[in-house]
């Protein structure tokens, strides 16, 4: 009886249809980890926009609003470049530089998997994926 | 016994299961680019006896047993839709099972036994199943187009009229006017480094049709998840399109013959682009807000408030939702509609830029009906 559940559900995730992603990489809700930050917690969530000339968006909106001031994405490898100007709970400046690449462009919930590093010197592993 | 007779038992569902699991995935590309699924550096030929004939769209199926060294094994060849081979007079039992057949072909690229069928011979050395898509002669004589009562052209049969609907597009991929890119009929490059020529697109939107072109359009959403061809796409199909003009409720139905069988609706009673305020007001669309104004002759529709989930045209061009149509359409003759297009998306593009195509009237018919989803079950 175990076989064939395994069974069925190796046949469930086979027949998943492949989404696929249009419009804007970037644009979307993304939703994933910056590990070990210490400042904002493990889990980050991202809302990015495009205006035909800019990547905008924030960083965890409703709660920490970190907005992003610097976006880039560069279509030779797909990389995303982003920084952000924060604040920890004592109301100190910190600035995070994230870089990665995404993963799986043409699905939609596709993944940018990279670094994070803030203005003092803690850095660790970024994956975000595409709500 | 009991043991073994279980193992082959939970082999036997296994091997139902890996089956099913098969056939789930299968039509995600079904009358899809052919090259999607098939190699084109993959030539094959086999000889064998159908062991079936599956005539369902999107594409029929022969299934032929190949007698090998030491077993037989069972091939799908993939040939063109229904609708195709039955306009072309072949039948579902111009073959059957028990007939012996060559079929010349290209392979699967998942090397798995099935063959795009370029050739089909049966055992007399008959070339069967062949596909000729050209569209009806044009008359010697041009006729005007048939006009409302108030000097407005029809665009389509009413009540009482010559039926028909317009199909045979003289451009199936949208290409910016006076580009030379080669491609095929579903909008695949022959040469993906003319992917630049094609329209000028921002450089992230460059490297989405470069890829989408490279992975053979396989990524198309409306065949993986029968997603509308919203924009000009619905004039590209490859089993036309219809217009039912309601005047008097001030608004044009565009219908389409394949795709997952929507329609669109162009409103000509002078309304805004705005959606029903509170209801779907905030609502971007696949078919957009169209909005249409006749200048003598010609019908303009502007466009906009388009959603990012589907592809515009054949080919995979990118767009966003900043994306605004103008459109123009006008019937010069009976037999001729003439399309022509101003794409705007600043989203995605580095300047407005246009294309324009011709359909053909066909008279005396209705659609073909094909949807998307067919055969998926």
């Amino acid at each position: 009886m175990k076989r064939l559940a395994f069974a069925l559900l190796a046949v469930c995730l086979l027949a998943v249809p492949v989404l696929a992603q249009e419009g804007h990489p970037l644009k979307g809700s993304w939703l994933g980890t910056w590990a070990g930050n210490k400042i904002h917690g493990n889990d980050v969530l991202l809302v990015l926009t495009w205006d035909g000339k800019n990547v905008t968006g924030d960083i965890n909106p409703g709660t920490d609003n970190i907005k992003v001031k610097n976006a880039t994405l560069n279509p030779e490898g797909w990389l995303v470049h982003l920084e952000a100007d924060a604040k920890d709970k004592a109301g100190q400046a910190v600035t995070y530089t994230i870089d990665g690449k995404i993963e799986n462009l043409p699905l939609a919930n596709r993944v940018v998997s990279g670094t994070w590093k803030d203005s003092r010197g803690n850095t660790g592993a970024f994956r975000i994926g595409r709500q | 016994m009991n043991r073994v007779l279980g193992v082959l038992r939970v082999l036997g569902v296994l091997g139902v299961l890996a089956v099913l699991a098969i056939a789930a995935a299968a039509p995600l590309v079904a009358h899809h680019e052919p090259l999607a699924k098939f190699d084109a550096k993959k030539p094959i030929r086999i000889r064998g006896v159908v062991s079936l004939v599956d005539w369902r769209n999107p594409h029929a199926h022969i299934f032929v047993n190949v007698a090998g060294a030491d077993r037989v094994t069972n091939w799908a060849v993939e040939l063109e839709s229904p609708i195709d081979l039955e306009l072309n007079g072949w039948l579902k039992t111009t073959i059957q099972p028990g007939d012996k057949v060559a079929i010349q072909g290209l392979a699967a690229r998942d090397n798995s036994r099935q063959i795009w069928a370029t050739a089909v011979v049966n055992g007399a050395g008959k070339e069967v199943f062949t596909v000729n898509t050209l569209p009806p002669p044009m008359p010697l004589r041009e006729q005007p187009p048939p006009k409302w009562p108030d000097g407005q052209p029809k665009l389509g049969s009413v009540a009482g009229g010559v039926q028909g609907y317009w199909a045979f597009p003289s451009a199936t991929a949208l290409v910016e006017n006076g580009v030379n890119a080669p491609m095929d009929e579903w909008g695949l490059l022959k040469n993906v480094a003319d992917a630049p020529k094609v329209a000028p697109m921002q450089r992230w939107a460059l490297q989405v049709y470069k890829e989408r072109q490279e992975r053979f359009l396989r990524d198309d959403p409306m065949y993986l998840n029968c997603k509308p061809p919203g924009g000009p796409r619905q004039f590209q199909l490859a089993y036309g399109v219809q217009f039912v003009e309601d005047r008097a409720r001030q608004r044009i139905f565009v219908l389409i013959g394949s795709g997952n069988n929507n329609y669109r609706i162009i409103y000509t009673d002078g309304r805004s682009h705005q959606g029903q305020v509170g209801g779907d007001d905030e609502n971007p669309l696949f078919y957009g807000r169209a909005v249409g104004k006749w200048d003598a002759g010609t019908l303009a529709i502007d466009t906009r408030g388009f959603n990012e989930d589907f592809w515009f045209t054949n080919g995979g061009l990118p767009h966003t939702d900043q994306l605004t149509l103008i459109e123009k359409l006008t019937r010069p003759n009976l037999d001729t509609l003439k399309y022509d297009l101003t794409v705007d998306d600043p989203g995605a593009y580095t300047r407005p830029w246009s294309a324009s195509w011709t359909l053909r009237w066909v008279a005396g018919k209705d659609m073909p009906r094909h949807i998307c989803q067919e055969n998926r079950s």
